[in-house]
């Protein structure tokens, strides 16, 4: 190597040093007030859940979560559109949170104490078990008959464990959304799909061929989350939804989007 | 960066505990690409000699299949052959699924890498090899053929690289190879930046194989002239 190669080296190793450290390091300042001062948020939301988050035939995205984002940009802004909404699957919506491609997560998260060492969660906004999305000819009625079958999951979502222990005689095979889950049953390449109850219960209503079925199991909350450490801007989302549920805001929400599967729904 | 606190800093020892789990995806990687590269070798040398068959037909039939296995992205290749073919009633196995479209895929390349070796071969060695008394099988078994193979040899090592890293999209189809793993860890740890760098070095050392092994292929049966 010559010494000007070996300088070139010294650089680009000391580059690399110095990005490593500095990514480590925690900002000050709160997301709240990078929000503020950029006059956008910029919210994480699913595509592919209804009805929490997904893309209408116009491409909109609309559903529950969305119209959160919209509020929260009319609480900060006066102006609902002052949001960018960036679709994230369950397996990348925590990465895409870290590595600040986004600025919060309004989308399904389940709150779990694996993600709360990693993330900041509000108060729960939502309750959900976990249902089978199966054929409608299927004689499947629960977990107990999964055995030595294929169940589809997302990976990432929490499913994915909850199955492994639940029925650990099912062979779990992982998709990155909830779509290819969903065409992996319509296919016949697995049996059935576990997933949050609202979106099996919503995708069961959607598409004709196919049918919910069990009893919720393991109901967890959902909630909305911030980067690690971020009390300002937790205590700020907290604040809202105390307010959405106290001028009538959330009712209409849950009019809106569960008044229709309510009876199968847990009861936050 | 939007700002705000990052949540982030480093855990390399998260990357020894998921070391196995990497290197059990590592293997099928290894697996996959294998049989597909030679699968795709095989196929890609029959193509690119259909592609020199005299008449119409053979060189169009070639020419169609690259184009729709070139032009198209191996994605979607890999999602109609494991979603779609399904509902035309041809149910193939993820590893299968995988494989055939990465086959196709990577045999369209070697076929025109092939046909441009073919092609760069002078006509008159053809000739030569004839008058010699040589039948047209035997020149190009024995003239033609190991030029071609010389000179295409690069192009086609460039092509077996990109196949072992294009092995990374049968992750999606739930086949658990190097990708599906690093996702599978980062997705439920969130070190994302340490396993898909231990990910990512498990590639480069894939490759780095690859690229020795091809090296002395080369050298062991492709000897100078």
């Amino acid at each position: 190597m010559t010494s000007s190669r070996r300088r070139m080296l010294g650089i680009v190793i000391a580059a690399l040093v110095a990005a490593l450290g500095a990514a480590g390091w925690a900002e000050a300042q709160s997301a709240l007030e990078t929000v503020k001062k950029r006059g956008k948020l910029i919210a994480g939301v699913k595509t592919d859940f209804p009805p929490f988050g997904t893309i209408d035939s116009g491409g909109q995205n609309v559903g529950f979560d969305v119209d959160v984002a919209h509020l929260f940009a009319r609480a900060l802004f006066n102006d609902e559109h002052q949001v960018e909404l960036v679709a994230v699957t369950s397996g990348n919506r925590i990465p895409f949170l870290q590595s600040g491609k986004i600025d919060i997560i309004i989308a399904t998260v389940t709150i779990t104490d694996e993600r709360r060492q990693v993330v900041e969660f509000s108060e729960p906004y939502f309750m959900s078990g976990s249902l089978l999305l199966v054929p409608r000819s299927s004689p499947v009625r629960g977990l107990d008959d999964l055995a030595g079958k294929t169940v589809a999951v997302v990976q990432g979502a929490i499913q994915d464990k909850d199955v492994e222990q639940l029925q650990p005689r099912a062979n779990r095979i992982k998709f990155g959304k909830v779509s290819e889950a969903v065409l992996a049953v319509k296919g016949g390449r697995a049996d059935a799909y576990v997933h949050d109850d609202i979106v099996i219960l919503s995708l069961a209503k959607e598409n004709s061929d196919l049918k919910a079925v069990g009893k919720p199991f393991v109901p967890r909350p959902y909630g909305i989350a911030v980067r690690k450490g971020d009390t300002e801007f937790i205590q700020w989302v907290n604040a809202q939804l105390g307010r959405m549920r106290q001028d009538g805001t959330y009712d209409r929400l849950w009019r809106k989007y569960f008044a229709d599967v309510e009876a199968q729904l847990v009861k936050p | 960066m939007t700002g705000g606190p990052t949540a982030y800093s480093f855990d390399w020892s998260a990357v020894a505990r998921g070391l196995p789990y990497l290197l059990e995806g590592a293997a099928l990687t290894v697996l996959i690409s294998a049989v597909a590269m030679v699968l795709a070798l095989g196929v890609g040398l029959g193509l690119a000699a259909l592609s020199q068959v005299p008449g119409r037909l053979p060189p169009r039939m070639v020419a169609a299949d690259v184009e729709v296995f070139r032009n198209t992205p191996l994605l979607i290749q890999i999602f109609i052959v494991y979603f779609g073919l399904p509902q035309l009633g041809l149910k193939l196995s993820p590893f299968l699924s995988g494989l055939s479209a990465l086959v196709l895929y990577a045999a369209a390349y070697n076929a025109e890498i092939f046909r441009a070796g073919l092609e760069a071969v002078p006509k008159g060695q053809f000739e030569a090899a004839r008058s010699t008394g040589l039948t047209e099988l035997q020149a190009l078994r024995y003239v033609i053929v190991p030029q071609a193979v010389r000179i295409s040899f690069p192009a086609l090592g460039n092509n077996l690289v990109s196949l072992v890293k294009n092995s990374s999209l049968v992750s999606t189809i739930g086949m658990v190879e190097l990708m599906f793993v690093a996702n599978d860890i980062s997705f439920n740890n969130f070190r994302t930046f340490e396993i898909y760098g231990a990910a990512a070095v498990l590639y480069i050392v894939l490759v780095l194989a690859l690229t020795r092994l091809l090296r002395l292929a080369e050298e062991r049966l492709l000897p100078a002239p």
